[in-house]
């Protein structure tokens, strides 16, 4: 059984074993490829017929006809498409094969060709395709059967078409969230060598370590020998998110600096807690009053020295 | 071990997958009837797991079901990888101890979190955490 983790993994980097795998789930049999590859000599005299119908065809829309405006353009890729065409009834389905039709996949996504315009288009294609073989192959039955075979490698090269399609869409959404992690945690100053930092949202490793970066800076920067560390807006606190204040609280107090955590939630305590987080570490007052008078209680002991 | 009602699969590989599946679990849990600090609890167990995943095997996953016994309701969360594995299960259950830095507390943290908690791993063949908190 193929698990939901080998589909997801890079097709690039598959495995013989693992490309067995995505054809036997495909159902496609040494019948199927052997069939597909006897009439290699056959689709190469079709091919150049499909690929200009197939080209007529989308370029009876605008939006295709703008995308290959210039004659090169539309050569380089039906020359393109025959060479896909050749490979498909290749009959030998590897890794290059699979890097190909990632690759493929990747330039489509790139150009903005959607899966309905993508699928589509193949639809019609695998329909010229059908027609031709029911012209050239002996009897309506044989090219009925080459016909299914063609489909379900066609099927797994949507199937390959699509995974890319995703792939691309999380890795832009990943760089998006990115970007929204990188919001900068604004460091502001209450009152000379008082700093408040109010923390929002998700504190993953990536955002924890800006933060503890700007903090120490703004200490530096802003000569802080307090600062407030506000947690109210952060909506679940683990152990990580825990170590990582920890270790923010050590760097500012090797700078000179004391730090106070205010605003845990009582099921952010009770978390903390069961997990065994030394809480008395964690320098924490209820609320942001309270953490203020702390500072101001250390401040003006500093003051008095 | 329990009627299978629902179940949800997240795949972790990232960051931002651990914050999913800790989502998701804490809506199952919600879903089931979990009370809201139980919600929290779940939540933070599913992250410890979620998060040792990203950290030590790179990429994994995590089944949340809401499964039912005779007169109760619960969440079952499975989160495993294919990583590295686990050399020493006794000692990665213990307070303290951590090969990446950590506070050492997410495995047996997340074990003190909830009601049935089992680990399976052998070297070199990836870790599966089976959790359960009953609402």
């Amino acid at each position: 059984m193929l698990t939901a983790q080998q589909l997801n993994s890079d097709f690039e980097s598959k495995t013989e074993g693992e490309i067995k795998k995505l054809l036997s789930w495909s159902a496609i049999e040494d019948a199927d490829v052997e069939r597909i590859a006897s009439i290699a000599s056959v689709s190469e005299d079709f091919s150049d017929a499909v690929i200009q119908k197939f080209y007529d065809h989308i370029l009876s829309f605008e939006e295709a006809a703008d995308m290959f405006a210039s004659e090169s353009t539309l050569e380089r890729v039906k020359r393109g498409q025959k060479e896909y065409f050749r490979q498909l009834t290749a009959g030998v389905y590897d890794q290059k094969y699979f890097a190909e039709r990632k690759r493929i996949g990747q330039i489509h996504e790139t150009a903005g060709i959607g899966p309905a315009l993508y699928i589509g288009a193949y639809a019609f294609y695998l329909n010229q395709v059908g027609l031709e073989l029911l012209e050239r192959v002996g009897s309506p039955e044989e090219a009925f059967r080459l016909h299914l075979s063609l489909l379900k490698l066609a099927h797994l090269d949507m199937a390959l078409a699509l995974q890319t399609y995703v792939e691309a869409r999380e890795t832009t959404i990943e760089a998006q969230q990115r970007e929204m992690s990188e919001l900068p945690t604004p460091v502001l100053q209450v009152k000379a060598g008082l700093l408040l930092v109010p923390v929002v949202g998700t504190l993953d490793s990536h955002r924890a370590r800006s933060l503890t970066i700007a903090l120490l800076e703004s200490i530096q920067s802003m000569r802080a020998r307090v600062l407030v560390l506000d947690i109210t807006g952060v909506s679940a606190v683990d152990s990580m998110v825990a170590n990582h204040l920890l270790q923010t609280m050590t760097a500012a107090r090797l700078m000179g600096a004391h730090s106070i955590i205010t605003g845990i939630s009582p099921t952010v305590a009770e978390a903390l807690v069961k997990i065994g987080v030394d809480a008395t570490s964690l320098n924490t007052f209820g609320d942001l009053e309270r953490g203020f008078e702390e500072a101001e209680r250390i401040m003006s002991a500093h003051r008095e020295e | 071990m329990a009627d299978l009602r629902s179940s949800l699969r997240v795949t972790i590989a990232r960051d931002a997958d651990v914050v999913a599946a800790r989502q998701r679990g804490r809506a199952v849990a919600a879903e089931v009837g979990l009370s809201r600090p139980d919600q929290a609890l779940l939540a933070t167990a599913i992250s410890e797991l979620a998060r040792n995943v990203v950290n030590y095997a790179g990429r994994g996953e995590a089944l949340i079901e809401a499964v039912s016994q005779v007169g109760r309701r619960g969440v079952l969360v499975t989160v495993s990888d294919n990583g590295p594995g686990i050399d020493n299960i006794e000692a990665a259950l213990s307070d303290g101890f951590s090969t990446g830095g950590s506070l050492g507390l997410g495995l047996p943290g997340a074990r003190r979190i909830v009601d049935e908690f089992d680990i399976e791993s052998k070297p070199g063949e990836g870790v599966r955490v089976r959790i359960l908190k009953w609402a």
